[in-house]
């Protein structure tokens, strides 16, 4: 770059776009990645579920865009998702750049099979160079491949890469800069003559509609319309050109045919070509032995092996999402709840308080609680996709999903679903075929996931008795299995109407390439992961914040003075008897006071007792621990107390600062309940009482239900302060057990008996209360359409088998 | 020439496929994938459940249900 003068080089600067093609499998991503770095986003296409991603690679003084388009066998184009790859090579989609070139990637192991796509894109003309991975893959093989001769064959420069290990990047940049400037012709092969004159009257045809469809259709394009008959880009012909061109198609499609099936054609045609110049290109010597991918797949898909090692490897990814994903959760969850009484304590009571302690910092933590398990889940899909084992795990299970209507990728989104439906749709990724991707997306949410685990706890706990059936099954246990399964045989009948109705695909082909098995690139687990969390909070995380947000303002609003001031009135009166040393008293102040070692013992015999009832299991023997502790504390105390008469003054004081404080803390969840009742929400839970009434519900129990509809184990919390209990409630806690068996109704009958509690667990099993599913749905599948009609259906569901289940179980007197 | 169908093929055996049928979404992927007449085929292994099969074709391993192995005539 010696002769490079200033102006020169300004001169020389030049932008390019070039699209990245090739069949999955072929190492394209790893060379997507070596080419542009970091430097790449994630492109959304409009109206379809896949995406591509958008890097720039730079090489001497030009910047070269790079557009990785989604890896496929074929241009052939029967869904919106496999159009897209043709309608971005031709620069027809909007917010993403015209493609000046392409790097078609061809896997020299598997060369007569990768060509079939590449003639398909050679043939669209643009400048091209290939890029030729797997070397190594097809030596080990006993495959040749001459690159040079390859390039002559096809009149399109081959350049050798090896992506993970860097070779072949910068000739690959060197020769897509010289061919961009000086580009060859397009790839012609020589289709039967009445093929060829097929192709040529339909695009005669298609361009005379050009000017209604918006642009104007190549010839290739119309040789593949031509072939496909189906598909969006003839579905939009057939609307532009109505019932004539229509006639017209299929008369010209019988013609070009000739007998034969035009797809045959094709085939025929292309693999014909790539047969003749592989004698030339290719050449291959026969191997004795079986492949290392041979000898491990005689495992990994052996009957009892393959079973069992499959059955291991489930049982890992679900135990990990399911509960290693705990104590990280448990860490975010208890950082935020640190987080919020730490601001909260430098904040004065009001809105604004509320806002940021009730509203942002739980709705923050409420997105940031997933990523555990997105991370997780996803670190076992892009270990096992890249070692070639979730193509096996589809091979084992298909059978079996392939009764739903599903095929065997759908199986390991489904496992998750177990454990959060978030991660799980996010792993439909996996699923090439839309249908199936779009029935499993839908159904995922049907498995019973762990935030409702808290909901069957505290309601079997309340009001499933402690009793074995056939004298050695735990009734309770029963239940919660049978929780699992309501979702289950929900889905099923979904399963099955959705595939045969409303998407209404015919049992789509489920032709699966079992790549060889390759050593996981580090590298590019990470950058998934990265990917993966990123997008999850950027796209996801925004709306789940959103809700939470607005959900918070329905349960503040309108806040009451007049209540507030009845409040502060008793807690007045409540402090009215007792002196100021008492009623000003607190532990956390600054200023010493002479109750604090007292508050110290107390503090340290609670602690004792917590830690009692975590460790000892024994009920008798919990209880003497816990009077030991207590006699422990009181002759602590008593000894503090004798040292001077102004201790016993104080042991005293401390004794009626106790009382004050139950009284208080009593007021102010009085205050909460009251706000809450008076809110928008409790307004709501009043307006739906008579809609919810016949699931043996009262407006309380409607409004926790709507308050859950950002997560929903809120469901707790919000039973938890309308009963007066405080916020803090969790499903273990006995205090919102009792008050859940001692609540009435109206009338003074107990408002939750066996039949409610199954009740709200079925409806909870069945439901969409859960904003961030939702909000992943609406990002996996780019359109408001699926979690809407998830929202409609599963609420509907849920409240017609709550209703069954209520009005049955209170029929049998339960 | 006697022909049978692909789904029928004991494991290990290799054929010559002889027709490719179907519906067509289903026939054109097959071809695309590479199973076109002309073209030798092995069958490696059946799933546990017995369904799908795994079959060599083109150098690569590609798994297809034995109802999309049906539309596949094979040399006997």
């Amino acid at each position: 770059m010696t002769d490079t003068t200033t102006s020169g080089r300004h001169a020389r600067q030049d932008k390019h776009t070039v699209a990245l093609m090739g069949n999955p499998n072929t190492g394209k991503s790893s060379l997507f990645s070596a080419l542009t770095g970091t430097r790449q986003k994630v492109a959304n296409f409009p109206g379809v579920t896949v995406e591509a991603k958008i890097g720039t690679a730079r090489f001497e003084n030009s910047e070269i865009t790079v557009i990785d388009l989604p890896g496929t066998y074929s241009l052939s184009a029967r869904s919106p998702d496999e159009r897209v790859a043709t309608e971005a090579l031709l620069g027809r989609i909007e917010g993403t750049p015209k493609p000046d070139g392409v790097v078609v990637v061809l896997d020299a192991s598997s060369l007569d099979r990768n060509l079939y796509l590449g003639t398909q894109v050679l043939e669209f003309g643009l400048p091209a160079v290939i890029a030729l991975t797997m070397m190594d893959v097809a030596e080990t093989r006993g495959i040749t491949v001459d690159a040079k001769k390859l390039s002559e064959t096809l009149g399109v420069p081959v350049v050798v890469v090896n992506a993970p290990k860097g070779r072949g990047l910068d000739e690959l940049k060197a020769t897509l800069h010289r061919t961009l400037h000086h580009p060859g012709k397009a790839l012609e092969l020589s289709y039967p003559e009445d093929f060829s004159r097929g192709v040529d009257t339909l695009h005669v045809n298609l361009c005379d509609l050009g000017v209604e469809l918006g642009f104007k259709p190549t010839r290739p394009e119309a040789l593949r319309l031509l072939v496909d008959g189906a598909g969006p880009f003839f579905e939009e012909c057939e609307e532009v050109g109505g019932e004539a061109w229509t006639k017209q198609f299929f008369e010209i499609r019988e013609l070009a045919g000739a007998g034969r099936s035009l797809s045959m054609v094709e085939a025929q045609t292309r693999y014909g070509a790539i047969g003749g110049w592989m004698r030339d290109v290719k050449q291959t010597e026969t191997r004795e032995g079986r492949t290392k991918t041979d000898v491990v797949d005689g495992i990994l898909t052996h009957k009892l092996w393959g079973s069992l090692v499959f059955i291991l490897a489930m049982g890992v990814i679900f135990q990990s999402i399911y509960s290693w994903s705990g104590p990280l959760m448990d860490a975010i969850d208890g950082g935020f709840s640190a987080l919020g009484s730490w601001v909260g304590g430098m904040l004065s009571d009001g809105a604004l308080k509320s806002l940021i302690v009730d509203g942002i910092i739980p709705g923050v933590g409420g997105v940031l609680i997933f990523l555990p398990q997105i991370l997780i889940l996803f670190l076992f899909i892009a270990v096992l996709e890249d070692l070639g084992y979730m193509a096996r795990a589809a091979f084992l299970m298909d059978r079996l999903m392939s009764r739903f209507g599903l095929n065997g990728r759908s199986f390991i989104p489904m496992l998750s679903g177990f454990a959060c439906a978030v991660p799980a749709i996010m792993g439909t990724r996996v699923i090439e075929d839309r249908n199936t991707r779009l029935t499993t997306i839908f159904l995922t949410p049907f498995m019973s996931c762990s935030a409702r685990l808290p909901v069957y706890v505290l309601f079997i706990a309340a009001f499933v008795p402690e009793m074995k059936v056939l004298g050695f099954i735990e009734l309770q246990g029963l239940v919660l299995f049978a929780m699992y399964w309501v979702g289950v045989l929900a889905a099923i009948p979904t399963a099955l109407v959705l595939k045969k109705g409303i998407l209404k695909s015919k049992a789509t082909p489920f032709l699966l390439e079992l790549p060889s098995y390759k050593a996981p690139r580090i590298k590019a687990v990470g950058r998934t992961l990265i990917d993966r969390g990123g997008s999850f909070i950027k796209r996801a995380g925004t709306i789940i914040l959103a809700v939470s947000i607005l959900v918070w303002a329905a349960g503040y609003f309108p806040h009451s003075q007049a209540v507030d001031d009845q409040y502060d009135a008793e807690v007045a009166t409540a402090e009215a008897p007792y002196d100021e040393a008492t009623v000003e008293f607190d532990p956390e102040s600054a200023d010493p006071s002479a109750l604090l070692p007292f508050y110290e013992v107390d503090s340290a015999h609670e602690a004792r007792v917590a830690a009692f009832e975590e460790e000892l299991q024994d009920e008798a023997e919990l209880e003497t621990a816990i009077a030991e502790s207590k006699k422990q504390r009181n002759a602590e105390m008593a000894k503090l107390a004798a040292e001077s008469r102004d201790a016993t003054q104080a042991l005293n004081d401390y004794a009626a600062w106790k009382d004050l404080n139950d009284a208080r803390a009593e007021i102010e969840n009085q205050r909460a309940g009251h706000h809450l009742e008076n809110s928008l929400l409790g307004r709501a839970g009043h307006l739906i009482e008579p809609a919810v009434k016949p699931l043996g519900w009262d407006w309380r129990i409607g409004m926790a239900a709507i308050a859950s509809f950002p997560a929903r184990e809120v469901i707790v919390a919000t039973l938890g302060t309308i009963f007066n209990l405080g916020g803090d409630q969790d499903e273990e806690s006995d205090s919102l057990r009792e008050v859940v068996k001692d609540a009435k109704r109206a009338d003074g009958t107990p408002l939750f008996t066996l039949a409610t509690g199954l009740s709200i667990m079925v409806f909870f099993a069945l439901c969409a209360q859960c904003a961030a599913t939702l909000a992943v749905m609406r990002r996996e599948t780019n359109s408001w359409k699926w979690p809407v009609a998830s929202f409609l259906y599963m609420t509907t569901l849920a409240y017609l088998a709550a209703l069954v289940t209520y009005q049955v179980a209170h029929a049998l007197g339960a | 020439m006697p022909s049978q169908t692909l789904d029928k093929l004991p494991i290990g055996a290799t054929a010559t496929v002889l027709d490719v049928a179907g519906e067509p979404a289903l026939q054109q992927r097959l071809l695309e994938m590479g199973v076109l007449p002309g073209v030798e085929i092995k069958v490696v292994r059946f799933a546990p459940m017995g369904d799908p099969i795994e079959v060599k074709v083109m150098g690569y391993s590609l798994s297809l249900r034995k109802s999309e192995a049906a539309h596949v005539q094979v040399s006997a």
